[in-house]
Formats: C-alpha cells, structure tokens, sequence
C-alpha cells in the first residue's frame, strides 16, 4: 500500500499522467469542455509528449477568447481532437500559426475530440449568432470517420466519463498513467479470457471480414447520404464555409459529389505526404510543430484565395 | 501462460492458496496439486505435447528402477543407453529432425549432387522440450552413477519432472535437489515466501524493464545492419548481450522465486556473468544449470582433463558445440559455442580456468581495481562478438554483421519509432550499477538493512517497470524457443 502511495507522489512529481478537463453539455445541447480550466497533456510512459492546453470562457482549447463581431474578420476551425489540439502547447496552436501570417485576423478553434460531422454542424446551427459573425468557417472531416450518422444526439457513452466515479478515479493519478500506458489492459481483459477459456473457444480467431466492393460502395452511398441530411437540417453556408480534409483518404466519389455541388474543400494531404520532414508525432498521430505549419499554411493560402474573391 | 501475464499471476495466487491453506498437511496433497497445476501450466500452450512430458516421465521413471535394480554393469549401461535414445530421440526428432535433413540436402548440393528435401516435416517444437528431457535424463544418469536412489512415488517423480516453475525453461534441475525436496514434507517459511516474492519482483524488473525494453531495438538492428553504421551495430549487439541477459536471468529469478514460494529451493542459474574476469568465469556464472549439466554428464565421463591435453581440448570441443546446438536447430549456435570453446581453450591449458572461482569482482573494496575493469571488459566484449552469432539469422548474416563493425563508421541512432534513445543508455548504465551493488548474492537483490532504503528501491523497481512497459510488444520469454 505504502509504494503505491509512493508511486502516486512519484508520478504526480514527475507530471507522468495526463490531466483530464470536465467536459459538460451547455443550454444549446452541445457537449463541450467547462470553461475556465487548464492543465497538461501527456503521451507516454516516459512523458514523451507534454503539452499545456487552457479551456477558454467557450469551453475550447485555445489562447484566446471567442468575440467575433461584424467589424473585425475572424476565422473559425472546427473539428475534433487535431483543431482541439491537446497534443501541443495551446499558444502553438494550428489557430496561432494562422494569426501569426495574417494580419488583423483573429482564429477561433472549436476542436473537440470524437466530434464528428454531426457535432461540428449542430454547434454551428445551435451558436448560429455567433457563427454568423465569423467570415470564414474550416471545417476538418475525414469521411470514414465523421460520417456515421444523420442527425447529431448526445453521445452519453462520452458523458458516461463526467459520473462521480470516473472523476473520483481520474484524481487517482497512478491509475490514470497506469490506464495510458495499458499496464491495465490485461486485467480488464481477464474475465473474458476466463469466460472464452471455459467455453473453449480462445482458439477461434476471428479473421477481420474484407468489405466487398459492393459493400464499400453501399457504405460510401450511406456516408454521402449523412452528409447531405446534416447539412439540410443544420443549414451549410456555401460562400463561407470550407472542408478540410485529405484527398488522398477520401474516395473519389464524395469528392466529386463535393465538386458537383459547390462545397469547397481544401486538401493538405498533398502537402503533408509530400514533406520531407514527418508531419505527425512520434506517440501520436497528431501533427507534430511541422504538421501544424503546413496544416496553417493551406488554411492560410485558401484564405487568401476566400479574401481576393 | 507466460510469468510477465495477468493469468500467471491469478494463476499463482490461486495455486498458492492451494498448497498452503488447503493442502497444507498432506504431502501427497501438495504434490497432485502441483502435478495438476503444471500439466495445466504447460496445457495452456499446447495440451498435445503433455503426453511428450508423460511419456518422458513415464520411460525414465521405469528406467531408474532398471537401472538400480541391478548391479550388472552392462545390463545398467544398457538401460542408461535407453535412457538417453528415448530423450535426444524426442528432442531430435521434434528440434532437429528438419534442421539435419535440410543441412543434408545443402551439403550435397554444394558438392554438387542435386537433392529435393522432401522429407522434411512440419514439426512444432514443443515448449521446454530441451530441458525437461535434459532433467529426466539427468536423474537417469544420478542413479547409474549411484549418486541417488529411484523413488518409489511415480507422483513425486512425475511433479519433478514438470515442476511448473522452471518446466520450460530452467534451471534444469537434478533429481538429487528437487526431487528429494518433492518427496518430504515442505514447511511454510515467511522468510523463504518474502525472499521468492523479492526474486519474482527482480526477475520482472529484469525481463519488463531490460529484456522487453531493449528488444524492439535489437530487433530493429539486426533486421537492418546492412544499412546502420558500425557506432550502431555495437549498439546493437550491447544492446542484445543485455537483452538476452535480462530476458533469460529474469525467467530463472521468477522461476526460483516462484519456487520458493512453495517451500522448494532451485539452483541458481546467473550469478552477475557480466562482472567475469575471464571466459572461465563468466560459463561459472551463465546459464550455471546447464553449464553444470554438460559438466557432470558429457565432460566429466569423456575424462575431463584428467587425460592429457589433447583429449582435455578435444573435450571442451564437444561441450562447446553440443551447447552450441543444444540452443537451437541452426549452425550459428554451432559457430556461438565454438568461438567460445576457443576462447575458453587458452584459458584452462593456461590453468586460469579456476583462478576466480570463489571470488567476485571488488571482492573486498567498494569498486574494481582497473585491472578488473579491463578483465571484465575484454570478457564482455568478446562475448558479445559471440552473441552477434547466437543472434544472427544466418552465418552470413553474423559475418557480415561484423564486417559491419568493423567498418568503424559513426552516426547517431534514431530508432524508426521515434524511441528516445537516452532512455535506454542511462538505462543500461543504472542496470549495470545496479547489479554492481547487489554483486555478492544472487539471490538477494534487495538486501539493504535500512528499511527505508529497501522501501524506495521496492518503490523504484516497480516504477521503473511502468516507465518502461510496452503493451505492444510480444513479451515472450527468448528462451522458449530452445
């Protein structure tokens, strides 16, 4: 008992597990982090990655706070948790990196991890005053994983981390690092071992099914679908608001239905595949400094191109 | 189930629980509990290749008693005889049956015959194979040589034979020691359980913290030397030496101290062998269970070196390269025991073979004298140049690995998954101090007498398993594969 407790003061010492904001769903239904609140982030067992982030009066990860209005131009990226951006010190952030090539704008970045198509244009629907002030939205999607459904609802399973059992555990900053770095994992999968042992099936190795082309196709149809009922039903202005997303991940065919019905997009897969240098963390997939640099100078450029038009 | 598992540890504590407050006053009890719980042990992998152990079991259990029964000399040999075919049968069969085939088939296309291998089977290797048999043969050869009696209990012998804590790898034990402990009455020792839990702890620091850590970058290494410097190569190979160090020494302290737990006291099988003075000392202090094995069953009868020189080296030839191959079904466990036979050669015709036998190094001072040092670097180094062989896929792949070296070209190393590599020297740096402190005993890691010291050392240990555990990795143990 008494090494555990030491572990505790040693990986609270040593800042070894990560800090955990409380997340809350505000008046308009939208789940987002509780205002007013910082700490660090940490990616592995030797806090290989360390990064500061600062929940700002929105309840959004960022350096600064959210006052659009008519006069000023403000820029808005929304997305999950690459524009929330945990992962890097908050005043380095993709948003910072925009500011600091362009004059007299401001950047807003609503980033929540796990927010998917349905979050990002619900919160725009739900906060449309304030989304009405902004000149120019970016929206970060990747299709095969924002598009699951058509209609934004809560997603309980997330809000399932705010019980009064998970917090009171998520102070417990031994069993939080030991949970990040999966020294747990096997004792959360013993029982179902135990059980597939007893019922003699842990020889049966289920093989991953391949997706035929038809069902790949079928799947793509749905996502598409999605789409366009998201954007019927919490409204999508064309003239302003911009996709962010990699063309090289997304099929063919929602780029084309993209095209055909002048939703705009700006690709950096091509400038971040092309890089030299690696473009995402070692620990993490997300960008790195360098990936954030290009990540801001694609935003910046399409911005340009937005203003001169 | 492996001894760095959750199942093992569930395992443990349900055995334990077993064997001390349930079957604490039957001898006999005890020892069905540890049949079960090893022929369980070793069903998890593979429940087919129970019937090898029991088979194995069964043979030199009727052989001892042949054997004792009779005082006929050649009637014994001859039972001996069977002995030993039955056990090198298995282990040839299911280890080196292909291996012969294959070398068959590659010699005769060399001198210019063209063969098809087609005899060649799919064979699994049975886990711990190499030392099971090697065990029961061993009891075998005790009772033809009259060091021990047969016993009467086939159960005692069988929970000998498959004694899960050190059943698939070592230390392969004698039946003079763990026998004789399986067949009396075990008393339940506070002190002994407390020291066998501290060995368990230790031998996880070595496996999770050493072994495991290291791994991936040998592996990363030895996979790609074509294309890394020579600075990187000795990396590489250090790296392994410590790999295979903290991998194999780490199953041995669990396995002792998973023992000790049930009253039974194993063999050391590492004592420090990176602190050797000199080769002689260093096969004193590495895998000591099987080193005494050849010692006792193939060196000694074939005369030692009490015939003259010529036979002395033609004998330390043998148990070289019978180690050699014992390890594994290649030619470069061949080449790995006999780079070391030929160092060791000069070493025992010189009469130094016993020169630091009852010694450590720093014997009675806090740090090694420079002659020391220079000693236990020239023995580290040369065994690692060895290890370079054990570890090679090929001969061609450990030559030209040290052609490699000795290129002397220099460039840091970037692991391709980004491993923050200072980690790993100063790692390898503390180990080292580490294992300088607790030089003088093996089987006590943590003996400080300050208490708050040996607190925080606890403390740190498991620390540093966090700091260095990788749930990603395979973690089996490298010895199984022998």
């Amino acid at each position: 008992m008494l090494i555990l407790v030491a572990l505790e003061l040693f990986v609270r010492v040593l800042h070894l597990g990560k800090d955990s904001p409380a997340r809350y769903i505000d008046e308009f239904n939208v789940e987002k982090w509780v205002p007013n609140q910082g700490g660090y982030s940490v990616t592995g067992n030797r806090r290989m990655n360390f990064a500061e982030y600062h929940i700002n009066n929105s309840g959004y990860n960022s350096y600064r706070e959210f006052n659009p209005t008519l006069d000023k131009t403000e820029i808005a990226l929304v997305g999950d948790s690459f524009i929330q951006g945990f992962h890097q010190d908050y005043y380095d952030s993709v948003g910072k990196k925009i500011e600091n090539q362009l004059d007299d704008v401001e950047v807003y970045e609503y980033g929540y991890a796990g927010y998917d198509f349905a979050d990002q244009l619900h919160l725009m629907h739900q906060y449309k005053d304030t989304f009405d002030k902004i000149d120019y939205v970016v929206l970060g999607i990747r299709f095969r994983d924002d598009l699951f459904r058509d209609e934004y609802k809560v997603i309980y399973d997330r809000m399932r981390l705010e019980s009064s059992m998970y917090k009171n555990a998520r102070k417990i900053k031994l069993l939080v690092y030991a949970q990040g770095i999966g020294i747990l994992d096997p004792v959360k999968k013993f029982p179902g071992k135990l059980i597939s042992f007893f019922k003699n099936s842990s020889k049966v190795v289920v093989e991953p099914k391949q997706e035929t082309a038809q069902e790949i196709e079928e799947k793509q149809a749905k996502y598409i679908k999605n789409f366009e009922s998201l954007v019927e039903k919490y409204g999508y202005d064309k003239s302003k608001y911009v996709l962010l997303l990699d063309k090289s991940e997304t099929p063919q065919v929602f780029l084309t239905y993209l095209r055909n019905h002048g939703f705009k997009y700006i690709d950096f897969g091509e400038s971040l595949n092309s890089s030299k240098t690696p473009p995402t963390l070692v620990f993490d997939q997300h960008w790195n400094n360098h990936g954030r640099n290009l990540i801001a100078e694609c935003i910046v450029n399409a911005f340009k191109r937005f203003s001169v038009n | 189930m492996l001894f760095n598992s959750f199942e093992f540890f569930v395992f443990l504590i349900v055995v334990y629980f077993l064997y001390w407050f349930v079957l604490k006053k039957s001898l006999k009890g005890q020892n069905i509990l540890l049949l079960v719980a090893s022929y369980f042990f070793y069903g998890i992998w593979d429940w087919r290749f129970l019937s090898l152990i029991l088979l194995s079991t069964i043979v030199d259990y009727i052989i001892g008693h042949k054997i004792h029964d009779t005082d006929d000399d050649t009637r014994r040999k001859r039972w001996l005889w069977c002995s030993v075919v039955f056990n090198i049968g298995l282990l040839g069969f299911f280890k080196y049956y292909n291996f012969f085939i294959d070398s068959w088939v590659d010699l005769a296309s060399r001198l210019g015959y063209t063969m098809k291998s087609t005899w060649t089977l799919k064979v699994i290797l049975p886990v711990g194979i190499s030392f099971y048999t090697f065990q029961t043969m061993s009891y075998s050869f005790d009772i033809y040589y009259r060091k021990l009696k047969p016993t009467k209990s086939f159960l005692s012998f069988a929970a000998f034979v498959s004694f899960f804590p050190q059943l698939v790898a070592g230390p392969i034990e004698r039946a003079s020691n763990l026998l004789s402990q399986i067949s009396n009455k075990r008393h339940f020792s506070y002190a002994q359980s407390v020291s066998g839990l501290k060995l368990i702890l230790w031998g996880l620091v070595k496996k999770v913290v050493i072994a495991d850590a290291l791994g991936p970058i040998v592996d990363d290494i030895f996979s790609n030397y074509g294309s890394y410097p020579s600075s990187t190569l000795l990396i590489g190979a250090i790296f392994f030496g410590f790999q295979i160090y903290g991998d194999f020494s780490g199953y041995s302290d669990i396995a002792i101290g998973t023992a000790k737990l049930f009253g039974i006291e194993l063999m050391s099988n590492f004592k420090f062998p990176y602190f050797s003075r000199n080769i002689a000392e260093f096969w004193r202090r590495w895998h000591i269970s099987l080193s005494s094995w050849f010692q006792a069953y193939i060196y000694v009868p074939l005369g030692g070196s009490r015939e003259g020189k010529l036979k002395t080296i033609r004998n330390v030839f043998i148990i070289f390269l019978v180690s050699g191959i014992w390890h594994g079904a290649n030619w470069t466990f061949v080449l790995w025991g006999l780079v070391h036979a030929l160092i060791f050669i000069p070493v025992l015709l010189l009469g130094n073979n016993t020169k630091y036998k009852n010694t450590v190094i720093a014997q009675d001072s806090m740090l090694p004298s420079v002659k020391e040092l220079l000693s236990i670097f020239g023995v580290f180094f040369i065994v690692t140049i060895a290890w370079i062989f054990f570890r090679s896929a090929s001969i061609g792949d450990a030559f030209s690995f040290i052609s490699g070296l000795t290129e002397f070209s220099t460039a840091p190393y970037f692991h391709p998954n980004g491993y923050r590599m200072a980690d790993y020297y100063i790692l390898v740096v503390l180990f080292l101090c580490y294992e300088f402190i607790i030089r003088r005993d093996e089987r006590a890691p943590f003996n400080f007498k300050n208490r708050y010291v040996r607190f925080l050392v606890y403390t740190i240990m498991v620390f540093a398993m966090m700091l260095f555990y990788d749930s990603g990795i395979d973690r089996s143990f490298i010895y199984f594969q022998f």
